[in-house]
């Protein structure tokens, strides 16, 4: 179904380099981390949390921005148990983020021209150039995905 | 990322290994921050001793380096101070009597103490605290640069201070007396950009708490001006810093009129037009407390008070609370070590323990991932360790009581939850 695929790019800027792809696992709500993540298994243990127990392993995890602890770095270290996601996509920067990305060492890109959460969805195919800053959406086709 | 002449040599090794591994992190987490620079701390810095005193493991300097760097003299560049001890958490004080594992035996206890000294032969001042700005007898002053961390310090040196600071406070900035200048570190970062409103004057300590994790939701990283809140205890401060930081992740506001950068409203926005306003309302500090109240069960277990570590007069609170009574449910009351040793002098330990509670020191329920007694139902007072409670006992199930200190203490004396939204 190429034909009928949307590509969309987003500029922002590097965090962390490199060049990375998946499905893009989206939350609108923040991420909290310390003991509302499991840094062994890789998902959120935030009760409440629409990505409760939802791994994010392999994922581009977009989100707006962290909440809470310091401990929000588990978010990159999954990386030590192999389940890290393939790459970070935020909207604003902040410690927090910084931090994560630079333990997971996966390409993470942030500050852009377009809210990434205002076009990318859970299951869009997403490749995130961090070297360039540039992060390029292929939207899931709708028909397939009913 | 532009260096000085002194850090370029710094990073090339001309002052020793240790200081060029510490300039290494420096510079990369400065890059992947987009900072242009390096600040000197001129304030303070804290972190968390312990096996985990830097934040990335690919920089991490490790026990071994910081005991050999203590034997040969070394100290901290800038006054530093102790944060809660991490990686593990332990129980400074009264850990004789909390009957749990492993911080029931003397030998764990001895080996977590000896991992923290080359940190204190280098300066560090024990105050094994995550509030240890309380009682640390030395703050930081308005424009003072500054490398903190922990969930209600944060806005504690940027709002209330009126110092600079991000949540990186670690060995690293500690030792090299320097951190990237970036987000709190500059002028333009700190201005107000949204204004909250209260609907109605806060008066209890629990309605700061529910106040603050509302504000946080609604805002996220902005910067708010806050007004029609009343006049807040430190207690009240502390309690709503620590839920701007978790609902939300606040790290600077102003109150018109009370924090030292905000001296009018129009100071707090730096003459800018007023963009966004919020009210927060009463259905608001309803909702998120009927969102802490994660429980169905009025048998309680455990009562676990003091996130933050409680000040003297919180402790003095509940002393007076226990005098004369004694617990059915297990009772927790944490603090931090200096406050400890006053309420051991004034004679509240004493009381907090005749009741058949436990008194005790520098950790919590969360950071000790769930060493508590064993239990089905806990209570509590703060809505941060409420909230991550149930995640660091993930997948086992827990369930919640969240209220008053004093619905606390009655649930402790009880066993029964009587709590109820009284607001």
């Amino acid at each position: 179904m190429a034909s009928d695929e949307k590509r969309i790019i987003l500029r922002g800027r590097k965090v962390i380099g490199g060049i990375a792809e998946g499905e893009a696992l989206v939350s609108k709500k923040p991420l909290m981390g310390w003991g509302n993540v499991n840094e062994k298994l890789g998902f959120t243990t935030e009760r409440n949390h629409p990505l409760f127990e939802v791994p994010f392993k392999g994922k581009v995890l977009v989100f707006p921005e962290p909440r809470g602890s310091g401990g929000f770095m588990g978010y990159g270290r999954t990386r030590a148990y192999g389940n890290h996601p393939a790459a970070f996509v935020y909207r604003k920067v902040c410690t927090l983020t910084i931090f994560a990305a630079m333990i997971a060492k996966i390409p993470t890109v942030t500050d852009f021209d377009i809210d990434p959460l205002e076009v990318i969805e859970t299951g869009d195919y997403v490749i995130v150039n961090g070297d360039e800053g540039i992060v390029e959406v292929i939207k899931k086709n709708k028909e397939t995905q009913r | 990322m532009k260096l000085t002449d002194e850090e370029k040599r710094i990073l090339d090794g001309e002052q020793g290994y240790l200081a060029q591994k510490c300039m290494e992190f420096l510079v990369a987490y400065g890059e992947a921050a987009g900072a242009e620079r390096l600040v000197d701390i001129d304030g303070t810095a804290d972190l968390h001793p312990g096996m985990k005193s830097s934040w990335i493991p690919d920089y991490a300097i490790t026990l071994e380096e910081i005991e050999e760097a203590a034997k040969r003299g070394e100290k901290f560049k800038v006054p530093t101070f102790a944060n809660k001890p991490i990686a593990p958490g332990f129980i400074v004080d009264g850990w004789e009597t909390c009957c749990t594992w492993p911080n029931s035996d003397p030998e764990y206890h001895k080996k977590c103490m000896r991992n923290i000294q080359p940190f204190i032969q280098m300066g560090m001042i024990p105050t094994l605290s995550c509030d240890y700005y309380l009682v640390s007898s030395y703050s930081p002053t308005v424009g003072q640069h500054c490398s903190w961390g922990e969930s209600s310090a944060i806005p504690w040196c940027n709002a209330i201070l009126g110092a600079r600071t991000n949540i990186d406070g670690c060995f690293q900035t500690a030792y090299l007396g320097k951190v990237p200048a970036y987000d709190m570190h500059l002028d333009e970062n700190r201005v107000a950009t949204v204004l909250v409103e209260s609907e109605t004057e806060l008066k209890s300590d629990m309605e700061y708490d529910l106040f603050g994790w509302a504000v946080g939701e609604a805002v996220g990283l902005k910067v708010p001006a806050i007004v029609g809140i009343g006049k807040p205890t430190t207690s009240q401060l502390v309690k709503m810093n620590s839920s701007l930081n978790t609902g939300g992740e606040v790290r600077m506001y102003h109150i018109p009129g009370l924090t030292p950068e905000a001296p009018t409203l129009e100071a707090a926005f730096k003459g800018n037009k007023i963009k966004e306003r919020i009210v927060i309302t009463r259905q608001d500090l309803r909702r998120v407390y009927d969102m802490l109240n994660y429980a169905k069960d009025d048998d309680v277990d455990f009562v676990f008070l003091g996130c933050p570590h409680y000040n003297i007069i919180e402790v003095q609170k509940v002393a007076r609370l226990l005098e004369g009574k004694r617990c059915k449910a297990n009772l927790w009351v944490m603090t931090n070590p200096w406050t400890y040793k006053m309420a051991e002098m004034a004679g509240y330990k004493d009381i907090i323990e005749r009741a058949g509670g436990k008194f005790l020191s520098g950790t919590c329920a969360g950071e000790m991932r769930g060493e508590m007694p064993p239990t089905k139902v806990m209570a509590t007072d703060s809505a941060k360790q409420n909230y991550y409670i149930t995640g660091h006992l993930h997948p086992k199930k827990l369930q919640v009581w969240y209220g008053t200190m004093e619905e606390c203490i009655d649930a402790a004396i009880t066993g029964k939850w009587r709590g109820e939204w009284r607001l």
